[in-house]
């Protein structure tokens, strides 16, 4: 964990609604695994909390870090106008990440903006017998396709990408043709919830990276939570930022 | 270097900036960034009797120039602190505070009464949260009650005792003059405003518990008024807190009566804040040609 002063590569649309920023942060990347996040300072004084962004790709040589962020609001407005040069305050990287050691096939999951945190669980994890599958709203919002280092199937919402499905449907049908060791996923709350349904009704190990408000970033504000179920039937809530925000599909209710 | 120290109803502080409950955990978290060591004292997580599991998600929403939270007390319960993070804390070489929170006065009596044999070097008194139902704001909002909680906790209290006081009230001055006159050691001030967060586009509430703490710099000038205004009022010291960002805000608490100040919000915006703030402090006070930073304390001029 470091907070630095990154310096701005690129910072571009990367398809519609979402900006692809490089990060040149080699004290970040160099302690970097799949599935982390750093906790961004909004280029403004006004804006108090930071943003969690997970990372999308991190390449230690070069010392960069590759993000997607969808600007949603005044802050991520913000972050996505940097302009190369620019230099962008960052604490990471933070975080559980994903683990796919010993799985010998994997299946990631990504939805709209969760593919980002998913292309860097593929870089990191796919095997020659994972696959990857993709949901997006439509072929203008798709990315992290091309350079993935497993064949991707991709569906849309509207059929203008693949087929017209939620992206659980190939998810089915490649599990029903080979079960895999270990299903990764990030995506929207449904999303998670259907793929969670999934793999704890077939007994298939998966782990759910979760998004949620946040804090400090670093588990000291217990601002960021998610209801965490022990063996016992009891359960607590635990933080997103530090316990996660990867967890085991068995191990959170996501209705909170 | 200007003397920051101080004495805080008895109790020596290198510096006057205090971490302030519910933004540090129990220090643990910030220490792997810096030695917390350098700060004048922690004000650790609220505590209750029992563990409580806290409000559902989501519990954070931003506002203009600040934020919004709906924790609600979550914490391992005072029994845990005392075996599993006390001992560390302990070894830090800083001030330890311990928030206490509960549902009734029996319970505050109780968590004084457990906490007296420890190390804990001072008391905070938490009357004064907004996010739970029970979460002794019922104590905190009219005079009568501050009064009747303090004099009730102090006969089972060991360490000097901080109340920490609402500012969801008439007349926050009433509330200090009643924990002095029950023998309130010293009151902080303020806990977060009252406010709520619309998700205009789903029409419905961002927090999960409607309602949150307002903290962050957007609050600074109502705490500062306060806390002025508190000064004025009573003798005991006063711990002032609400937005500070930097050395200067520290300052500016200082001259309107404060002794010390708690930092909050501002480690979430700057996870450094805390030490910086010390080292701002300290480069205030020298071109003040001010020696000793408790110099500062309620000289301010007003008109």
């Amino acid at each position: 964990m470091q907070e630095i002063n990154a310096k701005v590569l690129s910072c571009e649309p990367l398809c519609a609604g979402l900006t692809r920023i490089i990060l040149h942060a080699p004290e970040i990347a160099a302690q970097a695994s799949a599935g982390q996040f750093i906790h961004m300072l909004v280029p403004d004084s006004a804006h108090v909390p930071r943003r969690p962004i997970s990372l999308m790709a991190f390449d230690r040589q070069a010392g960069t870090l590759t993000l997607v962020i969808q600007a949603k609001g005044r802050g991520t407005q913000l972050l996505c106008a940097m302009k190369a040069g620019d230099s962008v305050r960052c604490l990471g990287p933070l975080g559980r990440g994903f683990d796919g050691q010993g799985a010998e096939t994997i299946y990631f999951v990504g939805g709209g903006l969760g593919v980002a945190p998913i292309c860097g669980a593929m870089d990191s994890f796919a095997t020659a017998t994972s696959r990857a599958f993709f949901g997006f709203r439509g072929a203008q919002y798709a990315y992290g396709m091309t350079q993935a280092p497993c064949p991707v199937t991709a569906v849309s919402d509207d059929g203008t990408l693949g087929e017209r499905a939620l992206v659980t449907k190939p998810l089915l049908e490649a599990i029903g043709e080979r079960r895999p060791d270990l299903i990764m996923a990030c995506g929207p709350v449904p999303m998670l919830a259907a793929v969670q349904a999934i793999a704890l009704e077939q007994g298939i190990p998966c782990q759910l990276s979760l998004e949620e408000r946040m804090g400090c970033g670093i588990g000291a504000c217990l601002g960021c939570n998610v209801k965490a179920l022990h063996a016992d039937g009891t359960w607590s809530y635990k933080r997103v930022c530090k316990d996660g925000p990867v967890f085991e599909a068995k191990e959170v209710d996501l209705r909170g | 270097m200007a003397d920051l120290s101080l004495n805080l109803c008895g109790v020596a502080l290198k510096n006057p900036v205090i971490a302030a409950s519910g933004t540090f955990g129990f220090g643990r978290e910030y220490d792997e960034l810096y030695d917390i060591g350098q700060l004048g004292g922690i004000s650790v997580k609220g505590l209750s009797l029992r563990p409580r599991t806290g409000n559902p998600p989501s519990r954070i929403a931003e506002t203009p120039s600040g934020m919004l939270n709906s924790v609600g007390l979550q914490n391992p319960g005072v029994e845990s602190f005392i075996e599993h993070d006390l001992p560390w804390l302990l070894t830090k070489n800083v001030a330890v505070i311990a928030n206490i929170t509960g549902t009734s006065v029996e319970e505050y009596c109780k968590m004084a009464e457990v906490l007296a044999p420890t190390g804990v070097h001072l008391l905070e008194m938490n009357i004064s949260c907004p996010n739970v139902h029970e979460g002794g704001v019922a104590f905190g909002v009219k005079p009568e009650s501050v009064y009747a909680i303090t004099k009730a906790v102090k006969q089972f209290a060991r360490q000097p005792l901080i109340v920490k006081l609402t500012p969801n009230v008439a007349d926050i001055t009433e509330n200090a003059m009643a924990a002095q006159e029950a023998g309130a050691d010293a009151i902080s001030m303020i806990n977060t405003l009252t406010g709520i967060a619309v998700d205009v586009h789903k029409r419905r509430m961002i927090l999960r518990n409607n309602t949150g703490g307002l903290s962050g710099p957007a609050v600074r000038p109502v705490a500062l008024r306060m806390v002025w205004q508190s000064a004025q009022k009573v003798n005991i010291p006063i711990v002032g807190m609400g937005g500070i960002e930097t050395g200067e805000d520290a300052a500016a608490f200082m001259l309107c009566g404060a002794q010390a100040v708690m930092v909050g919000t501002a480690n979430f915006t700057d996870p450094f804040a805390c030490p910086r703030i010390v080292r701002e402090l300290d480069a205030y006070c020298q071109a003040q040609s001010v020696a000793r930073a408790q110099e500062l304390v309620g000289t301010l001029q007003a008109y």
